[in-house]
């Protein structure tokens, strides 16, 4: 069954023993840190950093300030535009949940990172022969039965881990429950043609000014691969159409050439 | 019969200042090649994860491809519509279209983060993927090209029974090139029907395959007519002043074609154009510059009876073919992104260099191959 991530960031507390823990799992190199001014580090996901704790402070009308810890990670798609994008197939969207990515297939041409609406995948810039790079949901663990590095790790409950379905009605029981918390709506429960990782927000993405770094809200419930799938399923048809067209038209005009020649000839 | 060889490179005994550049640019872009593969691409491009398409993909594959549509719109104009009195702009159209594949092969390879798996598209399938759809019929269509160019080689050698052959199988050839062209070329914008979210809505449309189609005919046809006046000047030639004049009307209607295309999409779509930015210059500088001026410019008798008139209206929509490519992948893109990108000097060099490359194989093969008109012996293919 499919696996997902509920991800209630009311909840986070931005220790980022996630972004630690997943590390350490996945063996990724350190860089050495420096200050940003946005508090988040690192500054942007990269092919050694798949998750990263945004922070953001928003200032409310009345003059309150709250703080909001953002985790950004792959969303694991339904239907992913990656693996639509791919023209050797190396992103797969497994049954049990996880998206994942074949080393040895990919060619590196980095169409994944320009279809993916999230910008998630990111390549290997300081390799000679770079690879593509991204949160892989551990499914190397689900596979021994283990939940992912960063749930597993997470000390405040913020990453709950289990089917769909449930994490779904869990997260609207707990907006249900306590609406003034909540933003009515659960993120990735049908954006994008719906997701495996999910979200809990106190506002929306548009009030923490995340809507255009990577939590777009404007995708609409259509997963973007659709509309390359549908122009490859009109293919077949246009090329077999302009061959019989290209035929008819030939012997056509070249019929019309020889009756003209002919009519040339008696006059 | 094509003439005697008696050069072993192109520039050879008079070394002029054009030949010398090319020369020139051919060093640096090997150096920049070796370096390219050696440090990778993060050290030798200013692409990044903000950026990871730049100039390689827009020019060398995206307009190198469009430009290279002459092969099938000349083949289609002869063998499918029976305009046979173009005929002699036919071959040196192939031989150009193949040279610009043979630059997206090159160009791609480079661009690739893994250049030695370049052939895995053909066996490892992702037929939902466009751009593996690209791949198969690029991958086809230079085969197909590159089998016109063998023929007319036997021609040259005088291999009479295997010319015959080919003569029989020939409308195959032409009818798959065209079918696998159409595709490709309307495909490589289908690549961007994944990523409208992405894009500013000058661009961003639903239309993208049939505009890159028709802007890929376009290009074609201006490049013929650019190759016929550049080349007749280099190899001191007539001009095919006979039959241009009629083929640049094609041009022209080719062209009011497409900016009813274009037009009615931005007005299909609602697409507010009277901004000021920067995206909005290039889009008018696209829409008004290089499709409606070189439009109304063949209008004219006089423009399509002069070279000068004929290479500054061909010109012009050639250069908007290129830039429309440009637009679409790049000032698009940038609209919407905070990052910036400017090609690095590596990126620069391996792009001039392979248009150097193809200017010398272009020369190579009119002096191997019997391409124009004065040089075929009788009937021709
Ligand atoms: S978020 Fe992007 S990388 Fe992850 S599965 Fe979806 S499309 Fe693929
Ligand atoms: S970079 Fe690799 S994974 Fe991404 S689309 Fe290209 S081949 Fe597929």
């Amino acid at each position: 069954m499919s696996k997902a991530v509920l991800i209630d960031t009311t909840k986070c507390i931005g220790c980022r023993a996630c972004q630690v823990a997943c590390k350490s799992w996945n063996d990724l190199k350190g860089k050495k840190a420096t200050f940003s001014e946005t508090w988040s580090n690192p500054r942007f996901l990269s092919s050694y950093d798949y998750n990263r704790i945004i922070f953001r402070e928003i200032s409310h009308p009345d003059g309150r300030l709250d703080w909001y810890f953002i985790a950004r990670r792959c969303l694991h798609c339904h239907d992913p535009a990656c693996a639509s994008a791919c023209p050797v197939g190396a992103l797969v969207k497994m049954p049990e949940g996880p998206v994942v990515y074949d080393d040895v297939k990919c060619i590196g041409c980095r169409y994944c990172m320009m279809a993916c609406p999230f910008q998630i995948p990111k390549f290997e810039w300081e390799s000679a022969v770079p690879l593509i790079r991204k949160c892989t949901f551990c499914a190397d663990r689900l596979a021994e039965g283990l939940t992912p590095s960063c749930v597993a790790t997470c000390p405040t409950g913020t990453l709950l881990f289990g089917e769909r379905p449930a994490l779904l009605k869990e997260a609207h029981r707990r907006i249900g429950a306590a609406p003034q918390r909540y933003y009515p709506q659960v993120y990735g429960e049908k954006t994008a043609g719906g997701t495996s990782s999910l979200y809990l927000t106190a506002v929306s993405f548009e009030e923490l000014g995340l809507n255009h770094r990577g939590f777009r809200t404007d995708l609409g419930d259509v997963p973007q691969g659709l509309y390359g799938r549908e122009w490859m399923s009109k293919v077949p048809y246009v090329g077999v159409a302009v061959g019989a067209l290209a035929v008819g038209l030939h012997y056509f005009h070249q019929r019309r050439a020889e009756v003209q020649a002919e009519e040339r000839k008696e006059d | 019969m094509a003439q005697k060889v008696e050069k072993w490179y192109p520039g050879e005994g008079k070394l002029t200042p054009g030949w010398t550049i090319i020369y020139i640019l051919l060093m640096l872009g090997f150096v920049a090649a070796c370096a390219r593969l050696y440090l990778g691409l993060g050290a030798t491009t200013n692409l990044s994860d903000g950026y990871p398409w730049g100039l390689w993909v827009s020019f060398d594959i995206l307009a190198g491809v469009a430009l290279a549509g002459g092969g099938f719109t000349m083949a289609a104009a002869i063998y499918i519509f029976n305009l046979k009195k173009f005929e002699p702009l036919l071959r040196p159209a192939k031989l150009s279209a193949f040279l610009g594949y043979l630059m997206f092969i090159i160009g791609l390879f480079f661009d690739l983060g893994q250049p030695w798996r370049i052939w895995h598209p053909m066996v490892m399938w992702n037929p939902h993927s466009v751009l593996f759809e690209v791949s198969w019929c690029v991958m086809l269509y230079t085969a197909v090209l590159a089998i016109d160019l063998f023929i007319i080689g036997l021609e040259r050698y005088g291999k009479e029974s295997w010319v015959r052959f080919f003569r029989d199988i020939y409308l195959v050839l032409v009818v798959a090139g065209i079918m696998l062209s159409t595709l490709h070329q309307s495909s490589l914008g289908a690549l961007y029907l994944l990523l409208p979210e992405k894009m500013s809505n000058l661009w961003a449309t639903q239309a993208l395959g049939p505009l890159f189609f028709t802007s890929a005919v376009i290009g074609g046809m201006s490049v013929v007519i650019l190759e016929s006046l550049i080349s007749a000047r280099a190899y001191k030639r007539q001009p095919e002043m006979d039959i241009l004049p009629d083929f640049a009307k094609g041009l022209g209607i080719a062209l009011l074609v497409y900016f009813a295309m274009k037009v009615t999409d931005l007005y299909a779509r609602g697409v507010s154009v009277w901004v000021w930015d920067k995206a909005h210059f290039f889009f008018f500088l696209e829409l008004l510059g290089t499709v409606a001026l070189p439009a109304l410019l063949l209008v004219y008798q006089k423009v399509r009876q002069s070279t000068t008139g004929l290479f500054w209206a061909a010109g012009l929509s050639a250069f908007g073919v290129v830039l429309n490519r440009f637009n679409v992948s790049l000032t698009s893109y940038g609209g919407y992104r905070s990052f910036s990108y400017f090609p690095s000097i590596i990126e620069i060099i391996l792009t001039a260099a392979l248009v150097a490359l193809g200017i010398v194989i272009f020369d190579l093969g009119r002096k191997l191959l019997p391409i124009y008109k004065s040089e075929l012996s009788g009937q021709s293919r």
